[in-house]
């Protein structure tokens, strides 16, 4: 245990930038699959067609090959953020297109009568779309939206391959000096389940008070 | 939702997919770096000919030295040596993706040591992380490791050491322009750059503990965000920033080594007889000069002068 023991502040910086890290990126991420969602079900072609193109390019590929690309192609036509920004950034991209895809499937459950009964009495369609149909649809979903946040949790992991020291990095530096992989990355899977746990008792909780009796 | 929503066909939503992977790829090959860069940095045409000389002049052990039940005899029943290492080292152990063989230092040893046991060398490598070498060598999923495996007393603890094999040392690399970072202590209050999983990560704070750090997964990787100012130095082990500087003229070299690492080869921590028979090998191939060969073969490419003396095996804490 001296291992995990003597390394705590290593370790816990670790711990509270993959915190941060997650928290930043489920706002951007959350925010990000709205619009997208909204993009997608829009009554302009043109927005529909940019929805479904930002959904299909970021879901098909590899949020790594993402990463690489976005902190070091970038750079050369002089787009350049400090890593932990670029990593957020892209990490709510794509997460942002899987919260998109669960929210649209959210929308979908709210009858097809309560979006023609709010263009009846005169909403506009972001009018309808922010009183009737998101609250409604939102509520549906909250469930898969807990487990994007829980993958997304587990994918903050990956920031360690550009640079950004997170719980997974800060394990490998430990462990380089420590040479005692399996109690050092239980210790951080641990930690990662932890966090995942308390994803899941609060999307849990969300779902119970804000649950649609039908 | 039909009044919000038109659904676009099957067909149409997959030619736009394909369209913009098509873009996105696109992305990715306008991002791929300088073209003229040579694959394999620093290796020498017909290196692997000379390899294949070296391999074919190399010795083979007695069977008196292989006795019955023991790790040699296993390995050379199974007719390959497995072991744990990188396909990714340039120099050190780079797969050459025409040939599909692994060359570099390490790998080239490993082969010598499959032809001492086996006769021939045919080596099998698992690619292994640098976090999971002791996990694999306590399984025993691998005989041995070759992978730049610097020998240090806490890593003693959990695997056994044969060597030291090579020393080398950590250097400082700068962009081209830069004149105020002449040696390792100059990297104070400076953002540096390493090899996540390197022994720069733990080295650098004890010659410069006011540098900032900065880790990426590999070397190209770090080389790139050296010369596209995500900080001002990058510190790495001697040979492969030479290698780097020699495929990358936005960079440069400074001062000399910094630190003195051990590499040693992983063994079982139990198996002190495999132990034995790994460092009598060394011994062997340290005295008839296939060990400079090797070295002159591989590293020596981008090193200027000649083959260092080999360091004395069990030389180091640890080993």
């Amino acid at each position: 245990m001296d291992a995990l023991t003597a390394h705590l502040s290593v370790l816990g910086h670790g711990l509270v930038t993959t915190v941060q890290l997650t928290v930043v990126t489920t706002i951007g991420a959350m925010l990000l699959g709205i619009v997208v969602a909204t993009l997608r079900i829009s009554p302009v072609p043109l927005l529909r067609t940019i929805g479904t193109l930002y959904v299909e390019v970021l879901q098909n590929l590899p949020l790594l090959a993402l990463l690489v690309l976005f902190v070091f192609a970038l750079p050369q036509i002089g787009i350049q953020f400090p890593l932990f920004t670029s990593a957020a950034i892209v990490i709510a991209a794509y997460q942002g297109a899987y919260l998109a895809e669960a929210i649209r499937a959210g929308i979908n459950t709210v009858g097809k009568g309560q979006a023609e009964a709010a263009r009846a009495i005169g909403l506009t369609f972001s009018q309808s779309l922010r009183y009737v149909i998101l609250p409604q649809g939102l509520r549906a979903v909250i469930q898969p939206i807990g487990n994007i946040c829980i993958a997304l949790l587990m994918n903050t992991s990956l920031a360690a391959a550009v640079g950004v020291v997170e719980l997974t990095q800060a394990a490998n530096n430990v462990n380089l000096v420590e040479a005692q992989p399996i109690l050092i990355f239980t210790g951080a899977g641990l930690a990662y389940m932890l966090l995942a746990l308390i994803i899941g008792q609060f999307t849990g909780l969300l779902e119970r008070r804000l649950a649609i009796v039908r | 939702m039909s009044i919000l929503h038109n659904s676009l066909t099957r067909r149409r939503s997959l030619a736009l997919a394909a369209g913009a992977l098509a873009v996105a790829l696109g992305a990715t090959a306008c991002g791929g770096g300088d073209p003229s860069t040579p694959a394999l940095p620093g290796k020498p045409a017909g290196g692997g000919d000379l390899i294949q000389a070296i391999l074919d002049a190399a010795p083979v052990a007695t069977d008196a030295e292989i006795p019955a039940g023991s790790t040699m005899e296993a390995i050379r029943k199974r007719g390959q040596l497995i072991i744990g290492g990188s396909l990714d080292a340039p120099l050190l152990a780079q797969q050459n993706p025409v040939t599909g063989q692994v060359e570099g230092f390490d790998a080239d040893l490993a082969k010598l040591l499959a032809k001492y046991i086996t006769g021939k060398p045919e080596v099998k490598t698992v690619t292994i992380g640098t976090q999971t070498r002791e996990a694999m060598l306590q399984a025993k999923s691998v005989d041995a490791v070759f992978q730049t495996y610097t020998i240090t007393p806490q890593r003693a603890t959990q695997v056994a050491f044969a060597g030291p094999y090579l020393t080398s040392g950590l250097a400082v690399a700068v962009r081209k322009d830069d004149t105020s970072i002449k040696s390792a202590k100059d990297l104070n209050g400076k953002t540096v750059i390493v090899g996540a999983n390197t022994p720069a990560v733990t080295a650098l704070p004890e010659v410069a503990p006011d540098a900032k750090q900065v880790a990426f997964a590999t070397d190209p990787q770090a080389i790139q965000a050296l010369l596209q100012n995500r900080g001002d130095a990058y510190v790495q082990d001697f040979t492969l920033l030479a290698s780097g500087a020699k495929a990358n003229p936005g960079m440069k070299v400074v001062g000399e080594p910094f630190t003195s690492e051990p590499y040693g080869i992983g063994i079982n921590r139990e198996d002190a007889q495999f132990k034995e028979f790994v460092n009598n090998w060394l011994k062997k191939i340290q005295a008839d000069g296939t060990w400079a060969k090797v070295w002159k073969a591989t590293l020596g490419s981008v090193v200027e002068g000649d083959a260092p003396t080999p360091p004395v095996i069990g030389s180091v804490e640890g080993s």
